[in-house]
């Protein structure tokens, strides 16, 4: 069978696409995911979904993705929330820096607030508030389960046609200058059009093509504690170490924060982590020493020079496109990148104009994304 | 007659129904039926219950045991009270 596309990799980018490409009417999409569905870094995130973000390119295209998810979730029962995200400021200079962020948003229509003490007790009302020196809530951000919405995107595709096949592709197929199929474990699969959606590994199938992608895999460590009833709504970020705690669907708390590292592509664990990121949410959640730590793991970042995705056509060779290079953000940015690679694949335009300043080209010429608030 | 419930997860509530249905649904692997299902997932982090999914998986798809590896127990093994680590490991 020739198919008229295949996506490499099963993560939220790939099965975003395929839904995609499905919803818009293709009728023969192959996913190939080496692994199972989730297992490269959309498992190990935190599932934060937010536009309060200082670029326009991230603005733009992530307000879309909060249109979609809220859609999706209607659709399809992916649990999704828009329970906020919350900015806590324990020093002067921090609350500084969340005013700058802050007027960036609103110029850009995303309405965050600063909240009093006491409303940020209602929404959390499991933080001590007492060296609380400002707080900034973006009302519009949230979170989704990522197991829920991968396996819900999955199936939904699965029901309209889309081929689920869990083979490693060892080689994207290029004749004549075009991209024509990919050799798997299984065989040789040809294809009209090829979708480069593998995550931190797209650097490694790209390579023997002459493609170089900037991305690099840098570590990211979480650590989840047991669960419990309500204990606050929002996701929450301490902005003086940068950490984030977000409480999930069933209740565990789970906490990040960045440690000092190298870009590995087996990244090992590290009581440093730990230790840090029980350090700094003790003080702000006083009773966390006391709760249980249930599992710990690191995954990883895909990060490219301007913490931007790169985007779309990879342009030296022709029905080739690509979706990485998220920085942080692919979780929440699924559903727009599965649409804007929908569009591209059909029509040969992405469907928003931002997303055209974020494919490869921009590397090579120099037209880096300006982004000021990298949290997390 | 309708099939006996059956419980493979007791943490979870999980029934080999949910694990046939998960099976339909394309879901073959210890990872996702974990994910899926939440079997595994317990307080009790799967100890009971994924030698029994293992044993049930393995005559419903008819694949030796030991080619379903248990899925990756993540460190700690044991639930840790966070205050451990308070102090420990610091590198800046
Ligand atoms: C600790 C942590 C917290 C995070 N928190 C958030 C958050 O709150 N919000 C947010 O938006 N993002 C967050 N992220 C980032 C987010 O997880 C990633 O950006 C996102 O999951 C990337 O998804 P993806 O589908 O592009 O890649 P991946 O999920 O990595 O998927 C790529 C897939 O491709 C497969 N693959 C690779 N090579 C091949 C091959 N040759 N053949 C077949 N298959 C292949 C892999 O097995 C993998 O399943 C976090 C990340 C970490 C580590
Ligand atoms: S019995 Fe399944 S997690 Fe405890």
């Amino acid at each position: 069978m020739r198919a008229e596309v295949v996506v490499v990799g099963g993560g939220i980018t790939g099965v975003a696409v395929a839904y995609f490409l499905a919803e818009r009417g293709f009728e023969r999409v192959v996913v190939f995911e080496r692994s199972y569905l989730g297992s490269g870094s959309t498992f190990k995130c935190a599932g934060g979904i937010r536009a309060s973000f200082t670029s326009r390119e991230h603005i733009v295209l992530m307000k879309r993705s909060i249109e979609l998810w809220g859609e999706l979730s209607r659709r399809l029962g992916i649990k999704y929330a828009r329970s906020g995200y919350l900015w806590l400021a324990s020093r002067e200079e921090d609350l500084e820096r969340l005013k700058r962020y802050s007027s960036i948003h609103n110029q850009f229509g995303v309405s965050t607030r600063f909240v009093e003490p006491g409303e940020v007790e209602e929404m959390a009302p499991a933080l001590d508030t007492s060296r609380l020196v400002g707080a900034l809530y973006d009302p519009l951000a949230g979170k989704a389960s990522p197991f829920d919405a991968v396996h819900k995107l999955y199936l939904a595709s699965r029901e309209m046609g889309v081929e689920y096949r869990f083979e490693e592709v060892g080689k994207i197929l290029v004749e004549g200058g075009a991209a024509r199929g990919v050799a798997s474990s299984g065989g040789i699969t040809e294809a009209e059009s090829v979708v480069v959606a593998a995550g931190v590994w797209s650097r490694q199938l790209l390579e023997p093509l002459g493609v170089s992608l900037p991305v690099e895999p840098e570590p990211h460590h979480a650590a989840l504690t047991e669960e419990y009833g309500r204990l606050f709504d929002p996701l929450i970020i301490d902005l003086e170490s940068g950490a984030y705690a977000v409480q999930t669907f069933h209740g565990h708390v789970l906490m990040g924060v960045e440690i000092p590292e190298q870009p590995s592509w087996e990244p090992g664990e590290r009581l440093a982590f730990l230790s840090k990121v029980v350090r700094v949410w003790s003080k702000w959640l006083p009773w966390l020493p006391s709760a249980n730590i249930l599992r710990y793991w690191v995954g990883h970042y895909e990060v490219t020079p301007d913490h931007h995705p790169v985007l779309g056509p990879v342009g030296s060779i022709e029905n080739l496109f690509v979706a990485t290079g998220f920085s942080g953000h692919g979780f929440m940015m699924g559903p727009v990148v599965g649409e804007e690679l929908a569009s591209w694949v059909a029509s040969g335009a992405p469907r928003t104009e931002e997303a055209a300043h974020l494919t490869l080209r921009r590397f090579e010429e120099g037209r880096l994304i300006k982004e000021l608030a990298v949290i997390g | 007659m309708a099939p006996l419930r059956s419980l493979v997860c007791f943490c979870e509530g999980v029934t080999t129904e949910d694990v046939d249905r998960a099976l339909e649904e394309g879901f073959r692997d210890l990872e996702s039926l974990k994910r899926r299902l939440r079997v595994g997932m317990g307080p009790c982090q799967g100890r009971y219950c994924i030698p029994m999914l293992i044993s049930y998986l393995s005559r419903r798809l008819g694949v030796p045991p030991e080619r379903l590896a248990p899925p990756r127990v993540r460190p700690p093994l044991e639930p840790v009270p966070a205050r451990l680590f308070l102090g420990v490991g610091d590198e800046g």
